[in-house]
């Protein structure tokens, strides 16, 4: 005990959260800077193949991966949220349905082409309207949220999207990378709240690389896009809706936000957790259940595994074809974010 | 509350009504109007007298004529966003209803909500388009006179053969008419006098 007392208290390091976490959350800021720049640094020099080369090698595993996420978050009983998760699958089931509708009306020539700007902005409508309901039923779950501030905002929105629908849907394009960074941060606060400080101050330097590359890239002559690929590329970008903006800004803006969408999903979210064991399914409430469904989960797993394969060979057979497909077919996991990111708000 | 129920229901018939009274309206004969022109970008006009010219001239800078093919080029496949917006009634109605909504449940959810922290964000949004109603304001004060204000010499200055300068309308119109030059002048005489 006289030992045990003598004993320097000072040569202990104290176990204190923050002096535990300090390498690691400077490791993390210094990751999330250089692949933010070395994003940026592509998307800008080369802004048409790596678009290629970022969608071919990581659009699929990426959307597995999110579904991974979904089914790890998709409560095994849904309780008081049951209203919440039946509008959310309905209006996900629904709304990529008439996604996917609206281009084949146009190639069946059921639809004229005049009429394009209407379907879209009754789409965006929708979507808009679903998004509200969403919001509203996710605030009815706390009584001390009120969250009716929705419906005039979603009305507002509709309205801005009725006058330019078609860049309506560009913004969306252009903003839907950026929830990732949102999810990313959600999960910090609940499983790393340490670098949650470091990981807001690096999300300046987002603003900061987009005005460089707006810098750098506005003045640059626009990229020939002579070939169906470079053109649907373009297209994907805006550059038919923005003609007097550079082709090149555009591809490399959409690409580089495209990538941190994709390292988020892949690397960042896997990396802290959020996904759990990417090859156990106990980690999923519906599988872990008394009752439930581990071998269906499992099945739903693999099977998706399968589908990143076969759209893998797709990109190598007809890379252009297959690229149309796999972005009208991908609006259903952009839908999918909102409600799970509304469960995490 | 009975009497306000009869009231909306005798106010959405008569509202109905108009549908039936219209209905028996014989559709109005649409005379073919012609196609109206688009203008596809501003730049700077000299008329200026030459006593030794045999014809009329119209001189175009080189940059001038690359910049009229670049926009000719776009003139069919990229309309501005006015024209676009212009071009449906749907879209416009359809914008108004919506705003009509958010402006009316925005008024409903401001007076319903409790909290003061709703009201400032409500008043700094008030606050924001009135500072932007004001700006937009001084940025007409500022902008100067009218087009026409700098061709108001223009037939003394011919008389004179003196050179007029002032800003010029590049418009794409139908047709195979040639080129047209309009002017901004009016005529100075009086009603009744030819």
């Amino acid at each position: 005990m006289e030992r045990a007392a003598n004993i320097p208290l000072a040569a202990w390091p104290v176990a204190r959260p923050s002096d535990r976490t300090r390498v690691p959350a400077r490791l993390f800021a210094a990751v999330l800077v250089a692949s933010a720049c070395l994003s940026a640094a592509l998307a800008s020099w080369l802004p048409l193949q790596v678009s290629i080369v970022t969608v071919f090698l990581f659009a699929g595993p990426h959307n597995w991966f999110e579904l991974r996420y979904f089914l790890m978050r998709l409560p095994a009983r849904f309780g008081r949220s049951r209203n919440f998760f039946a509008v959310a699958f309905a209006g996900i089931g629904v709304l990529t349905l008439g996604y996917l509708a609206l281009p084949a009306l146009y190639y069946t020539n059921l639809w004229s082409g005049e009429n394009w700007p209407v379907a879209i902005a009754t789409w965006n409508t929708l979507l808009l309207l679903w998004l509200a309901a969403l919001v509203i039923l996710r605030g009815k779950q706390n009584s001390r949220r009120d969250w009716s501030w929705a419906l005039p905002a979603a009305f507002g929105l509709c309205a801005v999207n009725w006058l330019v629908p078609d860049l309506f849907s560009l913004a969306i394009v252009y903003l839907h990378p950026l929830v990732a960074l949102w999810f990313l941060d959600r999960h910090l606060r609940r499983t790393r709240s340490e670098w949650l400080a470091t990981y807001r101050r690096c999300l300046i330097l987002l603003p900061l690389l987009i005005v460089g590359m707006l810098w750098q890239l506005s003045g640059t002559i626009s990229l020939a896009d002579d070939n169906g690929l470079a053109w649907r590329i373009t297209q994907h970008a805006g550059g038919q809706l923005l003609p007097n903006v550079s082709t090149h800004l555009l591809v490399s803006m959409h690409v580089f936000l495209e990538m941190l969408h994709y390292g988020v999903w892949i690397i960042a979210l896997p990396l802290i957790g959020a996904t759990g064991a990417i090859w156990s399914t106990k980690t999923i409430p519906l599988a872990r259940r008394r009752g439930g469904f581990p071998k269906v989960i499992a099945a739903i797993l693999i099977g998706s595994l399968f589908i990143v394969a076969v759209l893998w060979m797709g990109f190598s057979f007809n890379y252009a074809a297959t690229r149309d497909i796999y972005f009208a077919v991908a609006m259903a996991h952009v839908l999918a974010e909102a409600p799970f990111l509304l469960r995490m708000i | 509350m009975k009497r306000s129920l009869v009231l909306c229901a005798a106010a959405l018939l008569l509202i109905a009504s108009a549908v039936y009274t219209f209905g028996d309206i014989a559709r109005p004969k649409t005379s073919p109007t012609p196609q109206p022109g688009k203008i596809v970008f501003h730049t700077g006009l000299t008329v200026a007298t030459d006593p030794k010219a045999y014809e009329a001239r119209l001189q175009i800078s080189e940059e001038t004529l690359k910049r009229l093919r670049e926009v000719t080029a776009n003139t069919t496949a990229n309309p501005s966003m006015t024209q676009r917006i212009m071009q449906s009634s749907t879209r416009t109605m359809m914008a108004g209803l919506f705003m009509f909504l958010a402006i009316s449940f925005a008024g409903v959810w401001l007076a319903r909500s409790s909290q003061r922290r709703n009201h400032k964000i409500a008043a700094g949004i008030v606050l924001g388009v009135l500072m932007l109603s004001a700006a937009a304001v001084i940025v007409r004060a500022n902008a100067g006179p009218p087009g026409s204000f700098r061709w108001r010499n223009l037939p003394e200055n011919l008389s004179k053969g003196q050179a007029t300068i002032g800003g010029l309308d590049i418009e794409i119109v139908p047709g195979d008419s040639g080129m047209k030059l309009i002017m901004p002048l009016k005529s100075e005489k009086k009603p009744g006098e030819e």
